[in-house]
């Protein structure tokens, strides 16, 4: 792909990804909020394509769009909720909301302009990036699983004890109490 | 890099900011989580664009545990949801009110 197609996709996909967040958000109906969620995920699994994360971008698409999504739908559809579209989407603090989100975005900004025009100095080790430019970059999915199997394999391994962990919540969660 | 790191780490505020804002205005409790998982999509995106800036793979590895923690908040967060809804039918926040003083 050259790079001004690369330009063009980057760009219709960040659009896109806030237009569909935005519409997620303010939707009436809280299936068609989802679908646009489905939207917003798929559109940020395409930029992760171009970023060369591959591997997240598969992850993406599998977990967050198939499973999580679809879970969320379930019991969407479970609580059967009548009459939702008409109640009010907002609550009345609403404005105050708006306003601490800008807030925030313009805080991440500041730090980000000032983080960029640093050049990333104090918040990688300079080691880290001169390492990775001496060897010639291979695969991107393949240094993934070395790093994931080799440096992060105990953090690996945790996280399938919270997953574990998770499950058992879930379930006892949600069981129905048997009637003492 | 085919844009420079601050357009991605930009795009990733705005993304979150409009997931703050679901947390704080909507009233229906699955979209409020929904709403912080849009929030943690905007983080990996950040920590994605990073991961490719730096050619550090490690950035993205943290992505993917932020996608398993997410899978467990969702599993948990919606078990919570329904074991609420036995007691008290709705989604809506607002009738959450039994803590009051």
């Amino acid at each position: 792909m050259t790079l001004l197609a690369a330009q063009v996709a980057f760009y219709y996909m960040a659009a896109a990804s806030v237009a569909s967040a935005l519409l997620a958000v303010t939707r009436r109906n809280p299936v068609h909020s989802m679908l646009w969620v489905l939207a917003l995920f798929l559109h940020v699994a395409g930029i992760f394509l171009l970023l060369q994360a591959e591997f997240l971008a598969a992850v993406q698409v599998v977990v967050y769009a198939g499973a999580i999504l679809v879970f969320y739908l379930f019991v969407l559809m479970l609580l059967d909720l009548p009459g939702e579209e008409a109640r009010p989407r907002f609550g009345a603090h609403w404005p105050l909301a708006v306003a601490g989100a800008i807030g925030f975005v313009l805080m991440i900004w500041l730090v980000q302009i000032e983080m960029v025009n640093s050049g990333g100095a104090g918040l990688v080790s300079a080691t880290a990036s001169l390492e990775a430019a001496e060897d010639p970059p291979s695969g991107s999915v393949k240094d993934v699983a070395q790093e994931l199997f080799s440096t992060f394999a105990l953090p690996f391994e945790m996280a399938s004890l919270v997953l574990l962990a998770a499950i058992v919540g879930a379930v006892v969660l949600a069981r129905r109490r048997a009637p003492s | 890099m085919i844009v420079p790191v601050g357009v991605v780490l930009g795009l990733s505020a705005v993304l979150f900011g409009i997931g703050v804002f679901g947390f704080l205005a909507r009233r229906n409790i699955i979209l409020m989580i929904v709403s912080i998982e849009v929030m943690l999509n905007a983080v990996n995106l950040s920590l994605a664009g990073f991961s490719r800036h730096l050619e550090e793979p490690s950035g993205q590895i943290l992505a993917l545990f932020v996608i398993a923690v997410a899978a467990a908040e969702a599993g948990v967060g919606l078990g919570l949801i329904i074991a609420l809804n036995r007691n008290k039918p709705g989604a809506s926040v607002a009738d959450l009110t039994d803590l009051k003083g």
